[in-house]
C-alpha cells in the first residue's frame, strides 16, 4: 500500500520545474569493482580511491554534482553482492542507505558483461520502491569479450531508463545525466524466493544478450590465467616481490633517502636552518627546540620528509599499480590454506596486503570479510604483524643495507608470530571462519591518470597523518630530554631494553617513540644505525619488536572504533608482551648462535 | 525447474569431482547452514548457471556465466552440475 501512495504523489509532482526542500540525493548502488567510484568521481569532480578489486569502498561518500540545471547529492556506497539474506557488513551500509530517506533517486551500476548478475541485484533493489536508473559500465570490455546487449528491449522490458557507459573515459556521462530525470520505479515481478530472480534474471538476460565465442582480451585472459597457476603463479609472485624490494627497498630506502637525508637536508636544509637559527635566534632554548639533538627541523622534519618519505611514495606508487592491475585477489588462491589455520580465509589476504600500505586504512577493510571472528582475527594481525609502508621504509633503509640475511630474518620472524598468534587467536576465539567465495577480478593495465592521481592524494594523506605526529613527537622528546624525563626512561626501560633485548641503552625512548607511530621510532632507529651505534643484530631485533608493536595512536583509534575499547585494549595487552617477547627470544636466539649479518 | 533437475539427475556431479576443463550447468546449490546458499546465488552460482572449471589446484577456480570465482573444495562439494566433458 505504502508503494502504491508513494507512486502517486509522484505522478502529481511536475516533471519540469523541480522544487525541492534539499537537492536530489541520488544513491549509487551496484555489486563491487563495477566503478561506482568511478562514476561518483565523474559526476562530482570528488577523486574516491578506485582499485580494480571488491571492496575499495568499505564506506559511503557523498559529494554534490550539477545535473542540468538542478543541483543533486550524490552518495557513493560499498559494493553489494546481495542485499537480503546473509550480508556482510559493508553490505548492509548499503542496504541502510538504500532504506533510509537519504536516497530519493537509484542509480544501479553494472558491469555489463555480467547482466545475469546485475538483473540480480536490479530485482533487489526494485523492493525498495525508489525511481533507478541502470547504468551498464564497461560496455567497451563487454564488447572486446564478445557480448552485446539489446538495451531496447531490456528497457522496455524492466521500463527504466538504462546507459550505456565506460565511465573511465567518460563515455555515457551526458546519458546518464538525462536519464537521471526520467528515473522510474523498475518493473520487475514480485519474486517469493532469491532462486526464484535468479530465474527470472537468466531468462531476461537469455532474451536480450548475445555472447560470441570471440573474445579480443586475450591477452588479458593469458595474464589471469598465468598469474592463478601455482606453476606460473608463484614465479610471478616472486618476481613481483624482487621488483618492490629494487623499486622500494633500494631505489626508494637508499638512493633517494640518501639524496635527500645526506644531500638536501644534511647538505643544504639543517646547515642553513642552524646558520639562520644562530644568526637570528637569541634564545638558546628556541634555537634548540628548532635545530637542536631533538629539533623540530633538525630531527622531525629530516625524519618525515627525508627517510620515511621517499619510501613511501615509491610504495604508494607500485602498491597503486598492483591494486588497478586486479593482481592482489589472486593472491588469495595460494593463501587460502595457510590463512584457514588461522581461523581465517584466503579473502583475507585483502586486508592484509593493504596494510602494507596503511593499517589503520586496512583495519577499516576488514568489513569484507564474512564473520565477527574473522575480523577480529584480522584486525589482531594486522596491527601485530603487517609492517605499513611508512614503517617498511625504515626496514628496508637499515636491514637492506646491513644484508639480505637480516631482512629475510626479520620477515620470517615477524610471519611466524604472526601465524603462531593467529593459529591461537582461531583456537581460542568463539565463533565460525566464512567459506572462502571470491570473485576475482579481470586483469587490466592500470590507467596513468588514475594512478597518479590516487599515489598523490595517498602522500598528501601521509604528509598531513604523519608529519603533524614526527613533529609532535620531536616537541614532546624534547620536553622530556630538558626535564631530564629521557634519562629516567632510560633507566627504567634498561633491564628489558639492555637485559632482555640487548639493545643500547638508548634505544629506550626510541621504543617509547614507537608508541606513537612505529615508523618514528624505527626511523630514531635509522639514525641510530646509521651513526654506527646498532650491530646487525641490534637493529634485527629493534625492528622486529617495532615492527610487532601496535602500529600507531590513529591504527589503535580505528580499532576502537571499529570492534570497541574492550577489544582495543585487549588487542594492545597482548601485542606489547608478544612484541618484547619475541624481540627477548630472538636476540637470546641469535646470540646463542652466534649470529653476525 | 524440478523436472530439469530429475532429467539429469544420472549424471549430476558436484564441482570438486571435476576436471579442470570441464563445462556444465549447475542443477543444485546445496543448502547450507551458514548462508553459503545465498552467497553463491549472489554471485551468480544458480541452477541453470553455466560453469567451466578453470583449475584445480591449490584451490577451485570457476568461471560462471562472465564471473571468475575462487572457492575452497568444501564449497565446491556443495554445488552440483550437469557435466559435459571438454572436448578441447
Amino acid at each position: 500500500m505504502s508503494c502504491h501512495v508513494v507512486h502517486e504523489r509522484q505522478a502529481e509532482r511536475p516533471r519540469t520545474l523541480t522544487l525541492r526542500a534539499h537537492p536530489l540525493r541520488v544513491a549509487l548502488v551496484g555489486q563491487p569493482n563495477v566503478g561506482k567510484s568511478v562514476v561518483f568521481g565523474r559526476l562530482t569532480g570528488r577523486y574516491v580511491t578506485v582499485s580494480n578489486y571488491p571492496g575499495t569502498t568499505v564506506a559511503i561518500t557523498k559529494g554534490r554534482a550539477l545535473v542540468g540545471a538542478e543541483v543533486c547529492d550524490l552518495i557513493d556506497t560499498p559494493g553489494v553482492n546481495a542485499l537480503e539474506g546473509t550480508i556482510s557488513e559493508d553490505e548492509r551500509i548499503t542496504r541502510d542507505v538504500l532504506q533510509s530517506a537519504d536516497a530519493d533517486v537509484v542509480v544501479q551500476v553494472a558491469d555489463a558483461r555480467n547482466l545475469r548478475r546485475a538483473l540480480m541485484l536490479t530485482g533487489q533493489v526494485a523492493a525498495f520502491a525508489k525511481p533507478m536508473v541502470l547504468v551498464l559500465n564497461m560496455i567497451d570490455e563487454a564488447f572486446a569479450r564478445g557480448i552485446s546487449i539489446d538495451v531496447a528491449a531490456l528497457e522496455a522490458e524492466l521500463q527504466i531508463p538504462i546507459v550505456e557507459m565506460v565511465a573511465v573515459e567518460g563515455r555515457g556521462l551526458p546519458e546518464l545525466r538525462d536519464a537521471l530525470a526520467r528515473a522510474a520505479r523498475p518493473h520487475v515481478p514480485a519474486h517469493p524466493s532469491a532462486s526464484d530472480r535468479a530465474v527470472w534474471a537468466h531468462h531476461l538476460t537469455e532474451r536480450v544478450r548475445r555472447v560470441s565465442t570471440l573474445s579480443l582480451a586475450y591477452v588479458q585472459e593469458a595474464l589471469a590465467r598465468a598469474t592463478r597457476r601455482p606453476v606460473t603463479g608463484l614465479p610471478i609472485l616472486a618476481v613481483v616481490l624482487y621488483a618492490l624490494y629494487l623499486f622500494v627497498g633500494v631505489f626508494g630506502a637508499q638512493t633517494l633517502v640518501k639524496l635527500l637525508e645526506d644531500g638536501v637536508f644534511g647538505g643544504y636544509v639543517n646547515p642553513a636552518s642552524v646558520w639562520l637559527a644562530d644568526r637570528f635566534i637569541p634564545v638558546p632554548f628556541i634555537r634548540d627546540f628548532l635545530v637542536g639533538q631533538y629539533g623540530l627541523i633538525t630531527m622531525g622534519l629530516t625524519y618525515s620528509i627525508a627517510i620515511v618519505l621517499p619510501v613511501v611514495a615509491t610504495f604508494f606508487l607500485i602498491f597503486g599499480f598492483l591494486e588497478d592491475s586486479g593482481y592482489i585477489p589472486r593472491l588469495a588462491i595460494f593463501c587460502d590454506r595457510i590463512f584457514r589455520a588461522m581461523g581465517l580465509n584466503g579473502k583475507a589476504v585483502l586486508p592484509m596486503v593493504l596494510g602494507l600500505g596503511c593499517d589503520t586504512m586496512a583495519t577499516m577493510t576488514t568489513r569484507i570479510l564474512g564473520t565477527p571472528k574473522e575480523r577480529l582475527i584480522a584486525i589482531l594481525l594486522l596491527a601485530l604483524g603487517i609492517p605499513c609502508s611508512a614503517q617498511l621504509a625504515t626496514i628496508m633503509g637499515i636491514l637492506g643495507g646491513i644484508s639480505f640475511t637480516a631482512l629475510a630474518t626479520l620477515f620470517a620472524v615477524v610471519l611466524g608470530q604472526m601465524f603462531i598468534v593467529g593459529w591461537l587467536a582461531a583456537r581460542v576465539l568463539q565463533g565460525e571462519r566464512s567459506d572462502f567465495i571470491l570473485e576475482l577480478p579481470p586483469i587490466r593495465w592500470p590507467r596513468l591518470g588514475n594512478l597518479l592521481t590516487k599515489t598523490r592524494l595517498r602522500v598528501w594523506w601521509y604528509l598531513g597523518e604523519a608529519v603533524p605526529l614526527f613533529l609532535v613527537g620531536t616537541a614532546l622528546l624534547f620536553v622530556l630530554d630538558r626535564i631530564g624525563a629521557l634519562v629516567w626512561i632510560s633507566a627504567a626501560g634498561r633491564p628489558v631494553v639492555t637485559g632482555l633485548l640487548g639493545l643500547p641503552a638508548s634505544t629506550s625512548q626510541i621504543l617509547v617513540m614507537g608508541f606513537l607511530r612505529r615508523d618514528y621510532g624505527a626511523a630514531g632507529l635509522f639514525q641510530l644505525a646509521h651513526s654506527g651505534q646498532l650491530s646487525g643484530v641490534q637493529a634485527v631485533v629493534a625492528l622486529t619488536v617495532m615492527t610487532l608493536f601496535v602500529p600507531c595512536v590513529a591504527n589503535f583509534l580505528m580499532m576502537v572504533r571499529e570492534r570497541g575499547l574492550k577489544t582495543g585494549l585487549v588487542i594492545l595487552g597482548v601485542i606489547t608482551p608478544v612484541a618484547i617477547f619475541t624481540g627477548a627470544g630472538l636476540n637470546y636466539v641469535l646470540r646463542a648462535f652466534g649470529v653476525q649479518f | 525447474m524440478s523436472s530439469v533437475h530429475l532429467a539429469f539427475s544420472s549424471d549430476r556431479r558436484p564441482v570438486s569431482a571435476l576436471r579442470e576443463g570441464t563445462r556444465g550447468v549447475v542443477v543444485e546449490v546445496r543448502a547450507h547452514a551458514e548462508g553459503r546458499t545465498d552467497r553463491l546465488l549472489a554471485l551468480g552460482v544458480t541452477p541453470g548457471a553455466s560453469i567451466i572449471v578453470l583449475q584445480t589446484f591449490p584451490g577451485i577456480v570457476l568461471l560462471c556465466d562472465q564471473t571468475e570465482l575462487a572457492i575452497e573444495r568444501q564449497v565446491a562439494d556443495a554445488i552440483f552440475v550437469r557435466s559435459q566433458e571438454s572436448r578441447s
